[in-house]
């Protein structure tokens, strides 16, 4: 059996969502793209309204939503500015290893907090020579005493000038472990916000650790676990981050179907042209067939089920849909899809990067590829 | 963002609301300006733009351009601005002379005279004002069909702020309480003079900065962003 509606509690979810999104994130979207000021005001307004942290369990104060609710939330704030639902998002990424393999004491310690007042933490497991490739991470984590010594430079960390705390992914002579680190340890180094592309409300820094003391007691899971954490955190957040493309999809369909419908051209409305209304129509099928993979993804995982594959498929799937929307939405637009004054130009700079980070779509391929080669029969 | 965007920033919002911009000359207009069918005609370009609001996200539509406006006959509102723009820095820093001169003393600095100079200065910049503004008025009506622009009516806000505190500043300096007739310094010598001085200076310095707004304002209505 089948159902593809939404409970009455999802819809609610996602009408609250919509309607933060067009009180707080699309109106300020351009000024955060133009100046590449964090958003804090706007997460501590999302934090009030129940939208970061979302899948903190309820013991630990949060909210404890399904992957599949954190997907219509992040699809309808990223529809407002996937940068700022980046920075609202980002805690998620870094709390989903804490959550599958943390302690109780861990949780106490780590995840209890930022459900009662604004926090930001961080995912720091991409290093200037280990993007995709994780295995290659060098960062050391060497134990004496009672304590870990950590030394190496975690590079692209989102949320990483803002971070209360860190999931660091280091070795452990040879194997990858996982330490959860407070930003406060001596001997941590940010550095300055990377100028990137698009998603100019997310920060986005260098970490470097130099002899930062880590307690055993923060570490997660025993020592060699980190890798397994690390891609069983992906499954988690996979869905997610496509549910954010979509929202970018989204975006762009509402903005290029609000243009098409009212701008003339040849004694007739925009949308009349053929030329036009197919690649609308295009934006349309393709949207839903991403949402489709995105909420089959998370309710997989919801579900208890495996969701590897799928959640890559909705990954690379959703990626591509919105870098093709975003730039079809421009061409609607015309010259002034070219323009900063709108907003489509900033949907084509923001969409590329969700065909890289979280595992760049050839990632993603690979990915299905492993679970097919161990597949007799596609059924 | 600049310091001084920054700190206008709430003012802004809360004058303007929610703003778009004008895609072909880049005017900040606000979503207040759009008519009950949903059009705005840009001040400075003369666009005719259709907005919407999609998942909270601005598209205006140019869909039409005001090419043959109405023209103000004796163009006399841009000449008049000037007097007011003009000549009240001058009047400020005529009392920022004498506010040196008084705490200096030098002795050879014609002080009465730049007090009567200063007094007379700044008479003019806020009694001429009222031209200025009833030039703006009709231009308004006439070049902009009267539409209740945001920007038109944070003018005639600021104006009005102005001509008040402008005729504060004037009745202060010409009741001598200020700067003594004789000497044309500040009467330091009574708490009352001090204290209307203080009154004085803040007075002016308040209102410099509400005629840099206006000029400000009205460069951008003239020339766009």
């Amino acid at each position: 059996m089948i159902d593809f509606s939404f409970s009455p509690a999802q819809q609610e979810l996602r009408e609250q969502a919509k309607a933060f999104t067009e009180e707080w994130v699309a109106p300020n979207a351009a000024r955060h793209d133009r100046t590449g000021e964090f958003p804090k005001e706007i997460c501590r307004e999302a934090f009030r309204r129940g939208f970061m942290n979302t899948s903190v369990p309820k013991e630990y104060g949060g909210r404890g939503l399904a992957v599949l609710d954190h997907c219509l939330v992040t699809e309808e704030i990223c529809t407002g500015c996937s940068g700022i639902g980046t920075a609202i998002d980002g805690n998620g990424l870094s709390q989903a290893p804490v959550i599958l393999a943390g302690t109780h004491e861990q949780k106490t310690r780590f995840l209890a907090p930022m459900t009662e007042e604004l926090m930001f933490s961080a995912y720091a497991v991409t290093e200037p020579e280990a993007g995709s490739d994780v295995a290659r991470v060098k960062t050391t984590a060497t134990k004496v005493g009672s304590d870990y010594v950590l030394n190496g430079v975690k590079w692209w960390i989102t949320n990483g000038s803002v971070a209360s705390w860190y999931f660091v992914l280091a070795r452990v002579e040879d194997r990858q472990t996982g330490f959860v680190v407070p930003a406060d340890s001596a001997g941590i180094v940010r550095g300055p916000k990377e100028v990137n592309l698009g998603q100019h409300a997310s920060n986005t820094v260098r970490v470097t650790f130099e002899d930062v003391k880590v307690p055993e007691a923060f570490r997660l899971g025993a020592e060699g676990d980190g890798f397994k954490i690390a891609m069983e955190t992906f499954n988690h957040t996979r869905p997610g981050i496509a549910a954010g493309a979509n929202g970018i999809t989204k975006a762009a369909l509402n903005i290029a179907l609000s243009y098409a419908k009212r701008r003339r051209t040849f004694d007739k409305k925009l949308i009349s042209n053929q030329g036009i209304s197919f690649k609308l129509a295009e934006m349309m099928t393709k949207l839903d067939a991403a949402r489709f993979l995105a909420y089959k993804a998370a309710w997989l995982i919801d579900s208890g089920v495996d969701n590897a594959r799928e959640a890559s498929e909705a990954k690379w799937f959703a990626s591509d849909v919105a870098m093709e929307a975003a730039i079809a939405c421009a061409q609607i637009l015309g010259g002034y899809g070219y323009t900063n004054e709108m907003p489509a130009e900033k949907l084509i700079r923001d969409a590329k990067i969700y065909q890289i980070y979280e595992g760049a779509s050839e990632i993603q391929k690979m990915i299905v590829v492993a679970k097919l080669m161990r597949t007799k029969v596609v059924e | 963002m600049d310091i001084a965007g920054r700190a206008v920033q709430p003012f802004k919002r809360r004058a303007y609301g929610r703003t778009f911009v004008c895609p072909v000359c880049h005017l900040e207009l606000a979503f207040a300006d759009v008519d009950g069918n949903g059009l705005a005609v840009c001040p400075v370009c003369g666009a005719v733009i259709s907005l919407e609001a999609p998942y909270g996200h601005a598209v205006p539509v140019v869909v039409d351009m005001e090419i043959h406006r109405a023209q103000p006959k004796l163009r006399l509102h841009p000449m008049a601005s000037h007097l007011p723009v003009g000549l009240f820095p001058v009047a400020c820093l005529g009392a920022g002379v004498l506010l040196v001169a008084s705490l200096l003393a030098p002795a050879a600095w014609p002080t009465a005279l730049i007090e009567r100079a200063t007094l007379l200065v700044l008479a003019l910049a806020v009694f001429l004002s009222p031209l200025t503004i009833a030039a703006g008025v009709s231009d308004w009506r006439r070049r902009y069909g009267g539409r209740p622009y945001r920007i038109i009516r944070l003018k005639l806000a600021f104006s009005a702020c102005f001509v008040v505190l402008g005729g504060l500043a004037v009745a202060l300096h010409a009741s001598g309480a200020v700067f003594s007739p004789a000497t044309g310094l500040i009467a330091a010598a009574s708490p009352l003079g001090v204290l209307a001085a203080v009154a004085y200076f803040a007075t002016l310095a308040v209102n410099l900065v509400v005629v840099g707004t206006l000029g400000h304002v009205g460069g951008n209505l003239v020339f766009g962003r």
